[in-house]
């Protein structure tokens, strides 16, 4: 098999295009997913469970059904409702923040309950309020166990963001593709592609995994 | 100061509280006692609101608590809890413990927190601990640094939920050291311990606690020397070998 450089290096502005798209798309998706996250992980811990059961639905529904299917309802079906023209990227943002938000959920549920219920008992009976119990006590030592879980998730994203180029938007992979189109040569671009999302996946293992370390120094 | 009428409680189908009356008076140090399940733990959550109850009512400095109470807050300011484990905050200093609440709830300046803190800490003897976090601590200094932090809210009743069961036998005379300094102070106290000696020499009044009754209920010296109900006797039996 011959490798072709050339076309690597004609496509090369492309690629870092695509990646600093890829990059951008992810970190958003991070952002409000983290957001909307938290929010759904409040509405999990509601003690009544008919006013529990929409978060549990929405949580199960984006872990138990393929990111694809997803993205697709999102941009073909939900997003032509909002807007006249959809935008791929857009659709790629919200369908990641959905996405993302119920993993995030069950991250900050996870670390909120791992901390000692006798830690909000300790808070309460000094006479903080539930929210007060939470933000100076609960959350504080729980975010930290919650740092490496989030910095997988956002591994995760970043390679799953890839599927944005099913509906055309200008990221990471969909460039990788387009040497398949013009030269029907499959090696160059997505070989390329996947270099540059497993420098970045790997940069990001080697930092979550710094960051573990440290915090359990601290414990 | 404490009035508590007729409290039932059930966790499920298992009734813990079977309609306890208690009035503790200001200054009184009641020490309660009973084998493990009995309640102990429950009543006191209770008088602290941490544990919802089905029936009856608690007075505490004039605040009434029902099982349909919402303003709870109000009342936990004026009562101080001590806990079997401590339960400190690991993620602030020692000195940051103890000034979290006053400077959040009572919406002290951190300087006046700070200020009081420190001759909190002088008073249970860890004055020289101000900087460092729990884990560095001793289960006595643990549990001494609860004391400061609960007494921080200037509470006008202290719960101890057997402050000394976790520790070391070498560091439960500390620990009781400042809660006699505390009952000797004038503070209303309420005490759940295994520590009959201590019970014999501080408490005003003993309460015998049984399947979630009170059995019996007496000064110290009679109590112990005359126990009149047949399960504290046994209870007593077997506590003072
Ligand atoms: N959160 C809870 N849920 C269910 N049962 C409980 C709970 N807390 C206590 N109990 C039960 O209530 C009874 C009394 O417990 P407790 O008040 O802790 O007793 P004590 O402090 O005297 O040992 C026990 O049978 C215990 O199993
Ligand atoms: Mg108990």
């Amino acid at each position: 098999m011959d490798f072709r450089w050339d076309i690597v290096i004609e496509y090369l502005p492309l690629f870092i295009d695509g990646m600093k798209l890829t990059l951008l798309i992810s970190l958003l998706g991070v952002i409000f997913g983290s957001i909307w996250g938290l929010l759904i992980a409040f509405g999990r811990m509601i003690k009544n469970g008919w006013l529990r059961f929409p978060f549990s639905l929405y949580v199960n529904f984006f872990r138990c059904t393929p990111m694809l299917v997803q993205l697709l309802l999102i941009h073909f079906g939900v997003m032509p409702l909002i807007m006249s023209t959809p935008n791929a990227v857009i659709s790629a943002i919200v369908t990641l923040t959905l996405n993302s938000g119920a993993y995030m959920a069950e991250i900050f549920r996870a670390g909120i309950q791992s901390i000692d219920r006798g830690q909000t008992e300790a808070a309460r009976s000094l006479g903080m309020n539930q929210i007060q119990a939470m933000r100076f006590v609960v959350l504080p030592q729980a975010i930290k166990r919650m740092i490496p879980p989030l910095g997988n998730e956002f591994i995760t994203l970043i390679k799953d963001s890839s599927l944005a180029s099913v509906i055309a938007a200008h990221e990471l992979l969909y460039y990788g593709r387009a040497p398949m189109g013009h030269y029907s040569r499959p090696w160059e671009g997505l070989l390329s592609a996947a270099f540059i999302y497993f420098v970045i996946c790997m940069t990001l293992t080697v930092i979550v995994d710094k960051v573990e370390k440290r915090l359990k120094i601290d414990d | 100061m404490i009035k508590i009428k007729n409290i039932h409680k059930k966790f499920g189908k298992n009734e813990v509280l079977k309609g306890i009356n208690l009035h503790v008076h200001p200054q009184e140090v009641v020490v309660v006692i009973g084998p493990s399940g009995s309640g102990k733990s429950t009543l006191l959550r209770c008088v602290n609101a941490l544990e919802h109850f089905h029936q009856g009512e608690i007075e505490v400095c004039g605040i009434t608590v029902s099982p349909k109470s919402k303003e709870l807050n109000e009342l936990r300011k004026k009562v101080g809890m001590v806990f079997q484990h401590f339960h400190l905050f690991p993620h602030r200093t020692v000195i940051d413990n103890i000034t979290l609440a006053p400077i959040q709830v009572l919406k002290q300046s951190k300087k006046e927190a700070e200020s009081k803190a420190i001759a909190l800490l002088e008073k249970v003897g860890l004055a020289e601990k101000k900087d460092v976090y729990p884990s560095s601590l001793s289960g006595g200094q643990k549990q001494r640094v609860a004391i400061a932090r609960a007494l921080a809210m200037e509470p006008k009743v202290m719960l101890f939920d057997e402050p000394t069961s976790a520790l070391d036998p070498e560091m439960v005379g500390e620990v009781l050291a400042v809660m006699k300094n505390l009952a000797e102070e004038g503070m209303t106290m309420m005490i759940v311990t295994h520590e009959m000696g201590f019970a014999r020499e501080v408490a005003d009044r003993v309460i015998f606690m049984d399947e979630g009754i009170i059995m019996e209920e007496n000064v110290p010296n009679v109590f112990f020397e005359h126990p009149q109900n047949e399960r504290a006797k046994a209870f007593l039996s077997k506590v003072l070998l």
